[in-house]
């Protein structure tokens, strides 16, 4: 519960953030990867610096992240497909996969197992799908319930917590 | 940019690595477990361990590796292992382990607590399940010491016996073939044709030719001739079915053949039913001795195939089943490289092993072992191992064990062979006796030679002061005891009598169907005994149901015989009645035909001979 009352106060934040609806979009995108994938692994490391040193909405990502890990575990099976189709069943790829199992280091990204090679390639495809998404839905919120919802109770509320403070940091510039 | 997001990013890095150091060990150690135990197929212990990064070794101490066979005891135990890792190849996630040393060591010591088994969808617990399905194929019927002189006799189920359905069955087929020959016979159509030369031989009888004048004797001749020509036609007929008919009869007497055959497996089936003891050397020795040695060969055949999956041959990419975690687990592929580190190897490991007690088998071995690894191919050496005691000064017993697992090339190539002497031997008991052979001290030695899916294993036991303990105290005890018939004690007192005990089984063929051949000194003294003294009961018992079988089987194929008779009698007499009759008409249009010709003055007309 408590979840998904801090969910609701980081969307509801930063959908009234000063950020621009593309800097909440592309965080967004580059948070679904957390979702998406699986949590413990390299590639995920690197999505996490990248949303705290490039000019997105990290908020956004911390939102994306909490909306897509069901959706992750979900589509699990898919990815798994899609991961073992391109490991397994695909022999033109063998010579890469083979090249990069024998490197030092790319064997601790884990992307010789289906899940996680699938999930990746399912969020690579899927971050640009993500981005409009999330940047035109930002875009019809802000013209239409955005003032409203800035003006109530509520908003007021959410936005007076101490935490509140702590997220501006990352907000965008 | 925003470079102010490093300062988080760097203390997110700090607290992993801060995590890693307080418990990262433990992750390490779980892990390992975890690994191991999926690769053995049975439960891993490991209580402590340490990494030295600076050194890259690793030491784990109190490791205990489960019995797959018995949750509650450890096949081996290990005080302390010492690993001495390569740094190069953990960069690409492989563990190479330049040297193992293992200290420390004890064999088949109890668990206080059972063991998990292993996960019911995996390898292991898919190998365990099939190997008992294995075994049980393998498995002999217990000896029967059922005493033959109570045999008085056996109710016979008509139905179950072989020879009464097949003669229902040819008795079916009997009815089928008189009836096509019934069929065939009025095919012939016979009557029509004889109709036809009667009529024609009444008509032309005392007919002069010169009153018929050269048309009508003309029409005369023609008229013979056909009807002559559909005789021959008829006769040509009637013969084919001759021939139908003595293969028909030919077909019913080979089924009356096939119920000799049928009758020697009734022979069989009826014996069976009486469960006579068999005085065969190699049943006895498979039924007295067939469970132990399978025991002996299942272990072996476990860790054989627990070998070719996780050490298979060849550099094909290699999928197995991905980590344990929340989301899905999906599969890992490997893909090993020529000339590349494999996934995991040992080059050389060392293991000093206690065996522990005051008995002959007490003091110290040293193991080695080397090139351990799960791609061969990429080692392109052998796994060898030899395990042999360090000191023999004043030495009782000895244990010699060397194996090689060659799957460097396409095919599986192992070789074990463990040779023990003067080692106390395991006691177990007697299938169908209540007996149990105390072995005490002796020799084993098992040779096992896997070519592909072929193998080739024999199990030696030698046990120079074996003694038999009775397993029925309380009736034992009980004021006058007596074996359960004349046979049993027979058996028992055989049994008893030898304390220098041999067995020798053999294991051969297809992996997955193997044939176990099981046969000992003991074996063959009891079924010389027990022939001597039973084989004139056995051959009486024997007789009784030969003829118990061949009345139910003389009764229910004597109508079968009949119909055979018939159909042969039948066929004969048909034949030769239409023989006959055709013959008779023929004859009669061939004097008519002579007396036309004979007329010789009419001119215009063929001359005789001229038909």
């Amino acid at each position: 519960m408590l979840a998904l009352l801090k969910l609701l106060q980081s969307l509801l934040k930063e959908l009234h953030s000063d950020g621009t609806p593309a800097q909440i979009a592309l965080g967004a995108a580059l948070g679904a990867a957390l979702g998406l994938t699986p949590i413990a692994n390299v590639h995920n490391v690197v999505i996490v610096a990248l949303l705290l040193v490039l000019n997105v909405s990290f908020g956004a990502g911390i939102v994306a992240w909490g909306l897509f890990v069901p959706i992750g575990f979900l589509l699990d099976p898919v990815f798994d497909r899609v991961g073992h189709r391109l490991l397994v069943e695909t022999p033109a790829l063998t010579g890469i996969w083979t090249s990069w199992f024998n490197a030092p280091l790319v064997p601790y990204t884990n992307f010789n197992n289906s899940v996680v090679l699938g999930s990746v390639v399912g969020w690579v495809v899927l971050f640009v799908p993500i981005a409009l998404l999330v940047k035109f839905l930002v875009v019809r919120y802000r013209a239409t319930y955005g003032e409203r919802v800035r003006r109530s109770r509520f908003y007021k509320a959410v936005t007076a917590s101490q935490a509140y403070n702590v997220y501006r940091w990352f907000s965008p510039e | 940019m925003r470079w102010k997001g490093l300062i988080p990013f760097t203390l997110l890095l700090l607290a992993v690595v801060v995590v890693w150091l307080t418990l990262g060990e433990v992750f390490l150690r779980k892990t390992i477990e975890e690994a191991a135990t999926k690769f053995l197929g049975t439960q891993v212990d490991i209580a402590t361990l340490d990494v030295n990064l600076r050194d890259v070794t690793v030491e784990l101490r109190g490791v205990s590796i489960a019995d797959p066979f018995d949750r509650m005891r450890n096949i081996v135990e290990a005080e302390r292992v010492h690993g001495v890792l390569e740094g190069r190849p953990l960069l690409e996630r492989k563990i190479v382990i330049r040297t193992l040393a293992l200290s420390g060591m004890r064999t088949g010591t109890p668990r206080r607590t059972a063991a998990a088994p292993a996960p019911r969808n995996g390898f292991a617990a898919s190998t365990l399940r099939s190997l008992d399905a294995w075994a049980a194929r393998l498995r002999k019927p217990v000896a029967s010491f059922t005493p033959i002189d109570t045999i008085r006799s056996i109710v016979l189920d008509p139905t179950q016996l072989a020879t009464v359905k097949r003669a229902l069955e040819a008795a079916a087929r009997a009815d089928s073939l008189q009836r096509a020959l019934t069929a065939s016979y009025r095919a012939l159509a016979l009557q029509q044709v004889l109709d036809s030369a009667r009529s024609v031989s009444t008509r032309l009888s005392g007919v002069n030719p010169r009153a018929l004048g050269i048309a009508g004797t003309r029409q005369a001749l023609i008229d013979v001739r056909r009807t002559l020509a559909g005789i021959d036609s008829a006769r040509k007929r009637v013969e084919a079915l001759a021939r139908d008919a003595r293969t028909s009869v030919a077909m019913a007497e080979d089924e009356l053949h096939a119920l000799d055959d049928a009758r020697r497996t009734d022979y069989a089936f009826a014996r069976s039913l009486l469960k006579l003891p068999s005085f065969e050397g190699p049943d006895l020795g498979g039924a007295l001795f067939g469970d132990v040695s399978i025991d002996r060969f299942q272990k072996v055949i476990y860790w054989a195939e627990m070998a070719q999956k996780y050490v298979p041959p060849g550099l094909l990419p290699r999928v197995q089943p991905g980590p344990k975690r929340l989301r899905m687990a999906g599969s890992t592929v490997a893909f090993p490289k020529a000339r590349e580190y494999p996934g995991f190897l040992l080059r050389r490991g060392d293991v000093v092993l206690s065996v522990g007690g005051k008995n002959a088998a007490t003091g110290d071995y040293v193991a080695a072992i080397t090139n351990v690894t799960t791609m061969p191919a990429l080692v392109r050496e052998p796994m060898r191992f030899t395990l042999a005691r360090r000191s023999s000064a004043g030495v009782v017993a000895s244990i010699d064990a060397r194996g090689v697992l060659d799957h460097v090339g396409g095919r599986i190539r192992d070789s074990l062979g463990v040779d023990a002497s003067g080692v106390t031997l395991p006691s177990f008991p007697l299938p169908g006796l209540p007996l149990r052979a105390q072995l005490g001290q002796g020799t084993s030695r098992i040779d096992v030679l896997r070519l592909g899916n072929r193998v080739a294993a024999r199990w030696t036991m030698r046990a120079p002061g074996v003694v038999w303990q009775r397993t029925a105290p309380a009736r034992a005890a009980a004021p006058g005891f007596n074996a359960r018939n004349q046979m049993e004690a027979l058996a028992i007192r055989v049994i008893e009598g030898i304390d220098d005990l041999e067995v020798v089984a053999d294991l051969t063929g297809d992996i997955a169907k193997p044939t176990l051949n099981v046969r000992s000194n003991l074996d063959r003294v009891l079924a010389e005994r027990l022939r001597a003294v039973g084989g004139e009961e056995l051959a009486k018992a024997e007789a009784k149901v030969r003829a118990q079988v061949d009345l139910i089987v003389d009764q229910r194929t004597a109508p079968l015989r009949a119909k055979v008779d018939s159909l042969r009698a039948e066929g004969e007499q048909r034949v030769a009645e239409a023989r006959a009759r055709l013959d008779e008409e023929k004859q009669k249009l061939d004097e008519r035909l002579k007396a036309l010709l004979s007329g010789g003055g009419i001119p215009g007309l063929p001359r005789r001979g001229e038909r």
